[in-house]
């Protein structure tokens, strides 16, 4: 983090001629070639800015590629129903017609449906989007023949790299046959998420997309390292190097990590969610395992028995691990009605079991609302979060203890995070839309123990 | 990456890094385009850029942990309406130029790809216009690049069109009549500006554009040789079932209380995936952060003074070029940028060089110059001695300043108000604003808390050092 705010690289215009910028210039093309040789492609863009941009360009690259052989009717991508929302929203914007294909009982792609897909659509192809390992946080046993049928159908693979955390060091995009991939960096490769960006997307090719790299208009730009050829597809940022400022966190982390601590990480990574995986089994069903009955770096709990047996949503869950501490896990995708977990390589075990015993103490509370001992309707999922302003009131309505409410784990009796505000209603504000700071006459009270 | 097999210590790391440091050479940069140096509030580069409290925070999601951050980015959605002078802002895009391509598209949905033109007055940054011109030919949109009085919509296949406000070389255009013949026209008005001038001009809104984007750069968030930046979309009520990204908005709680989540989420890829506004995901929350506290902590008198003084550089500047006669101001009324005709533009930008300046050459006779919040009026004196080519100065701009007249067409003046409300009025101290940034923090849960176990989302150690 440190460089992001020294002046040589913080105080430099994005237009300022190369000779001033040879620092930069040095450290891009170090950081194209260790992502090269991370991923297995032979040259990198650093343009796109986020990584829904990264796969926009990607997809352009494959389209330029289409173009410049002639194949100008290439317009079909082929995307599992179980891809990020970004996938077709991307797909969508580079005019391409968009065939779903369905997965199996085991989260990976019907291969027996992509085949038909692809062979129905042989003459159109134009790309494959897949996720490895699967959003399913599956290592898709099926994935080389996956590619391989997208190739014989004359379509190339595109593949999202925001699993890229079980792949670095132990295998890679380009090895598995895709020929495009774009790489978080803020997830990856250690860019803080700044509450909702910035990020950076850049994209690696293969050696014959490489000539097809955006370009800039004013400061002209190609793959890294530099193709035998340059044809841009043209400009994807305001910026050359999309956002420059940022490269030396990921610069830095793969440099100090080192290949060996890259490889190490991967392997904790999948450790850290097998260990979890293995904890919440007994509690929760797990869903979607590979062949030896492990999951990848991230994992799926399934909560959808619980609607029947309690009436009790993902949501609730969710809300009610805020009293406890902890942010929840994502909601409801890939599959409705679950939690998706990834631990990442970085937590210990202490804090990976923390998280574990707050999801344990949740389903003993599920348990207690399955055995009647608590409200359907009115319990301390449902209520949840409790913020101090509901807490500290003089009147307390609930069924439950204040106590209970605010303190369910031993813990948070030493620190605790406090939610500041009760659960939100999203339909009221969609329905009365407000967009900008309200008048201070018309903002209900603020309560005072929000900052407590 | 043969060098890094084994992985550096951070102490090499931190070596080499000053390596790569010292061949950077930062030059005083009058290039503009999109990008001005600005003075970052240490207040704020300490408390939000480098504390993890701020930076390690997933996307606001689950509201009821990040109160804080949402306020201070209902803050910048507040800044951009009040400025643009349009009702409604997203919460920031990537970069203008690609917020320009987002506008581009509402124009396509709006009109429901109907009309396969979008145009594009020449007075844009060329990034801008090339950016555009790659997206557009994923929609199938034609792209016709023309001169701002030479633009014509007679093929009635015309659903929007983009001009920018000051222009790419600084003009200040009233747009009034360009803007009632386009809607008379039918056609969709999109407006690129800039946050700065906007303080001293007639807003966009007032204007009466469609749309209005820009970045946020110049408000205390550094050029970083690119970015990030927070950019901005602002629109109509009409619109704003069509915007992209991500937007804040106001509801209750379980209690009645006011609190604030995201809104219009049904708008987004991960529910309406191909369907959807845009495939944006990730944007820029930090610097729209960043940004919105540099207008919390300079408030509509603070930022008035700055604008006007950058105004007040660039007047100096020009009154001296002209007092010199070596070369020949451009006439059109400017905010921060002047444009210099001369005999050699390379003669100019050789001799700026050896002054550790970067001018914009626009071609072999016309430069550019951009004046931002770090520019003094010894920074000026030395671009005299640049564009003197040799010719002794006899004057001082401190000398010249107090005569400097402001040169904004009086129609074109602003005058709205602009950030009325008590927020950005009430923090104009470091104390105040520095209890103020961690009050917000107080309220979101980060990496600080907690592991934040997002599936897909790789939300792993941020580093601190």
């Amino acid at each position: 983090m440190m460089p992001v705010t020294w002046p040589a690289f913080a105080d430099l215009h994005p237009f300022a001629p190369n000779e001033q910028t040879a620092g930069y210039q040095e450290m891009f093309k170090n950081l194209g070639e260790m992502l090269c040789t991370i991923t297995g492609f032979d040259s990198f863009s650093l343009q796109p800015n986020a990584g829904a941009a990264g796969e926009y360009a990607g997809l352009m690259v494959i389209r330029a590629y289409h173009l410049s052989r002639g194949d100008h009717h290439r317009d079909v991508c082929i995307i599992p129903v179980s891809a990020h929302g970004t996938n077709p929203a991307s797909a969508a914007m580079c005019g391409m017609k968009i065939v779903a294909v369905g997965t199996d009982a085991k989260g990976n792609i019907n291969i027996e449906e992509l085949r038909k897909a692809a062979e129905a659509n042989k003459e159109n192809l134009a790309a494959l989007m897949v996720t490895y390992p699967s959003t399913h946080g599956v290592y898709e046993e099926g994935i080389d023949e996956i590619c391989k049928i997208i190739h014989d159908n004359g379509g190339q693979v595109y593949m999202d790299g925001a699993n890229m955390n079980a792949q670095v060091g132990l295998t890679s995009p380009g090895f598995i046959g895709a020929d495009v991939c774009h790489l978080n960096l803020h997830k990856t490769f250690c860019i803080p998420h700044g509450g909702g960006g910035p990020g950076m997307g850049p994209i690696g090719v293969k050696k014959h997309l490489a000539p097809f790299l955006p370009s800039h208009p004013v400061v002209p730009t190609g793959g890294i390292p530099a193709p035998y050829k340059s044809q841009p597809l043209g400009t994807i940022s305001a910026a050359p190097w999309g956002s420059a400022l940022i490269l030396p966190i990921s610069y830095t982390y793969i440099a100090m990590m080192g290949s060996k601590g890259l490889t190490e990480a991967s392997k904790i990574a999948i450790l850290n969610a097998n260990y979890m995986a293995k904890r919440l089994e007994k509690h929760y069903p797990v869903l979607f395992r590979g062949v030896n009955g492990t999951v990848a770096h991230e994992f799926i709990v399934d909560l959808r028995g619980f609607k029947q047996t309690a009436g009790i949503e993902p949501e609730d869950v969710a809300k009610r691990l805020m009293d406890y501490g902890f942010h929840g896990p994502t909601m409801s995708w890939p599959v409705p009605g679950t939690l998706m977990i990834e631990p990442t390589e970085s937590e210990s075990k202490a804090e990976l079991d923390r998280f574990c015993d707050a999801l344990i103490s949740i389903r003993e509370e599920i348990a207690q609302i399955e055995k009647g001992n608590a409200d359907v309707h009115n319990n301390v999922l449902k209520g949840a979060p409790h913020p101090p302003s509901l807490l500290m009131a003089d009147a307390w309505t609930k069924p439950y203890s204040r106590e209970y409410a605010a303190f369910p784990a031993p813990w948070l009796r030493n620190a605790k995070f406090w939610p500041t505000t009760g659960r939100v209603d999203n339909v009221y504000g969609d329905r009365n839309l407000i967009c900008t700071l309200l008048p201070v006459s018309q903002m209900a009270e603020e309560p005072a123990a929000a900052t407590a | 990456m043969s060098i890094f097999d084994e992985g550096l210590t951070e102490a090499q790391m931190i070596e080499h890094m000053k390596n790569l440091a010292s061949k950077n050479k930062v030059l005083k940069s009058y290039i503009g385009m999109g990008y001005y140096n600005t003075l970052v509030p240490p207040v704020i580069l300490r408390n939000i850029m480098e504390n993890p409290g701020w930076y390690t925070q997933y996307t606001p999601y689950q509201a009821e942990i990040s109160q804080g951050r949402l306020e201070s980015l209902l803050n910048f959605q507040t800044m951009i309406t009040d400025l643009t002078g349009l009702p409604m802002s997203n919460a920031s895009l990537l970069d203008e130029g690609t917020a320009a391509a987002e506008a581009m598209a509402m124009c396509n949905n709006i009109e429901k790809g109907k009309k396969k033109t979008f145009v594009i007055a020449s007075n844009c940054h060329p990034q801008t216009i090339d950016i555009c011109k790659t997206r557009a030919d994923g929609f199938g949109l034609k792209v016709v690049v023309s001169d701002i009085n030479e633009i014509d919509y007679k093929s009635g296949d015309v659903c929007g069109v983009l001009v920018q406000y000051p222009g790419t070389e600084g003009e200040i255009l009233d747009y009034g009549e360009f803007i009632k013949n386009a809607h008379a026209n039918g056609v969709k008005v999109v407006m690129a500006s800039d946050l700065l001038a906007l303080i001293m001009l007639k807003t966009p809104g007032e204007l009466g554009a469609d749309i209005v984007v820009g970045s946020a750069q110049r408000f205390g968030v550094p050029m970083g040789y690119g970015g990030p930046h927070a950019a901005f979309l602002a629109t109509s009520q009409e619109y704003k079932r069509m915007m992209p990204g991500r937007i804040i908005g106001v509801s209750i709680d379980a209690t009645g209380k006011t609190a604030l989540r995201m809104a219009m989420q049904t708008r987004e890829q991960h529910i309406r995936r191909d369907k959807a506004t845009s495939n944006i995901c990730t944007a820029q929350a930090l610097l729209a952060n960043m940004a919105a506290m540099y207008a919390v902590y300079h408030g509509p008198e603070g930022l008035k003074t700055i604008a006007q003084r950058v105004h007040g550089l660039a007047g100096t500047f020009a009154a001296g070029l002209k007092k010199l006669g070596t070369v020949e101001v451009q006439g059109l009324p400017f905010f921060d940028t002047v444009k210099v005709k001369c005999a050699e533009s390379k003669v100019i930008a050789d001799a700026a060089y050896k002054n550790g300046i970067n001018l914009r050459i626009l071609d072999k006779n016309n430069i550019t110059v951009s004046f931002d919040e770090t520019t003094t009026l010894e920074d000026v004196d030395n671009l005299f001695e640049v564009f003197a080519s040799g010719k002794p100065v006899t004057f001082t701009a401190a000398s010249l300043a107090s005569d400097v007249q402001n040169v904004i067409p009086p129609g074109l003046a602003r005058e709205s108000s602009y950030l009325t409300h008590s927020i950005f009025n009430s923090c104009h101290t470091e104390h105040e604003l520095l209890r103020y940034i961690s009050r917000l923090q107080s309220k979101d849960l980060s990496l600080c808390h907690s592991m934040i176990p997002l599936g897909s989302c790789t939300m792993k150690l941020n580093a601190t050092t």
